[in-house]
């Protein structure tokens, strides 16, 4: 665990900056790359986002106030990539229903996705939800996250959360008892 | 909540996915290398525009002097021809003196 107001010091010192800036990334890349491939799926992709992730908080260093945790920050950054990464590819695939009925198979085949078809099915049924669901579901469901954590990271209120979740579990149920 | 423990039951929560051999180990090294190369191209868009405001101003001043100079050199004529005009209507400053008190 990092001593934040140690390395928020470190960070704002031109001489010490780049190896606090490294020190970060150590200490957040694994949680926030499985925070970023559960929404996203493949590793490439969450290669490529993990990376603009750091670049982009990197970039804006001097901006971060200190207001929040820098692992707060960082995780709204990874979100909103991730957000903006799934919102694009929906805008460049003509037919998104289409693309979510051979993601079954697109997993299957990964080499990076080890899980059975059961499994490749639940991540299809996540991928149907909508996309606050599915960042709220993946959360929670995954990585157990508390809902003031979640709160203070996604800037909704924590009533707005469990009805998100409580949606998304209800999706998910009834998908695989239409698909049973 | 019944759905959920449905969840739980059927899948758990265990993760599916994988990460290539040394990946976590090699991605801080990446990183570090692209924002060195780019601190390294800010520096050189900072050394490139500054470089740019440098002839601006360097050329500016070219221009202007020359400009300056074109206009002496213009003025001098203009006095040329005036004193040439002068010579040739073959009046001299004593009869234009003569020629203004005369009129009062």
């Amino acid at each position: 665990m990092i001593n934040e107001a140690r390395i928020i010091t470190q960070l704002k010192d031109e001489s010490q900056k780049e190896a606090a800036f490294s020190t970060l990334v150590h200490e957040y890349q694994e949680v926030l790359y499985w925070q970023i491939r559960r929404l996203v799926l493949s590793h490439d992709d969450a290669d490529d986002i993990l990376q603009n992730t750091f670049i982009k908080a990197w970039m804006a260093l001097d901006d971060f106030r200190a207001e929040s945790k820098i692992s707060t920050w960082l995780f709204r950054i990874a979100i909103n990539e991730s957000l903006n990464f799934l919102e694009k590819k929906k805008k460049n695939t003509d037919i998104v229903s289409n693309a979510i009925e051979g993601l079954t198979n697109q997993l299957m085949s990964d080499p990076y996705f080890d899980g059975d078809e059961t499994q490749a099915l639940l991540q299809k049924a996540i991928a149907l939800l909508p996309e606050k669901q599915k960042v709220v579901f993946n959360l929670k469901y995954f990585q157990e996250m508390k809902y003031e954590d979640m709160s203070e990271m996604l800037g909704t209120s924590i009533g707005a959360l469990k009805a998100s979740y409580h949606h998304a579990v209800k999706k998910i149920t009834d998908f695989f008892q239409q698909n049973d | 909540m019944n759905e959920e423990k449905y969840l739980d039951e059927r899948f758990g929560n265990e993760n599916p996915f994988r990460v290539p051999e040394h990946y976590f180990d090699e991605f801080p090294q990446r990183i570090m290398k692209r924002i060195a190369q780019k601190k390294r191209r800010r520096k050189m868009i900072r050394w490139g525009i500054a470089a740019m405001m440098t002839g601006i101003v360097f050329s500016s001043a070219f221009v202007m002097n020359n400009f300056r100079q074109q206009n002496t050199a213009l003025e001098s004529e203009n006095n040329q021809y005036i004193e040439d005009a002068l010579d040739y209507s073959m009046i001299n400053n004593m009869e234009i003196a003569t020629y203004l008190t005369e009129a009062d």
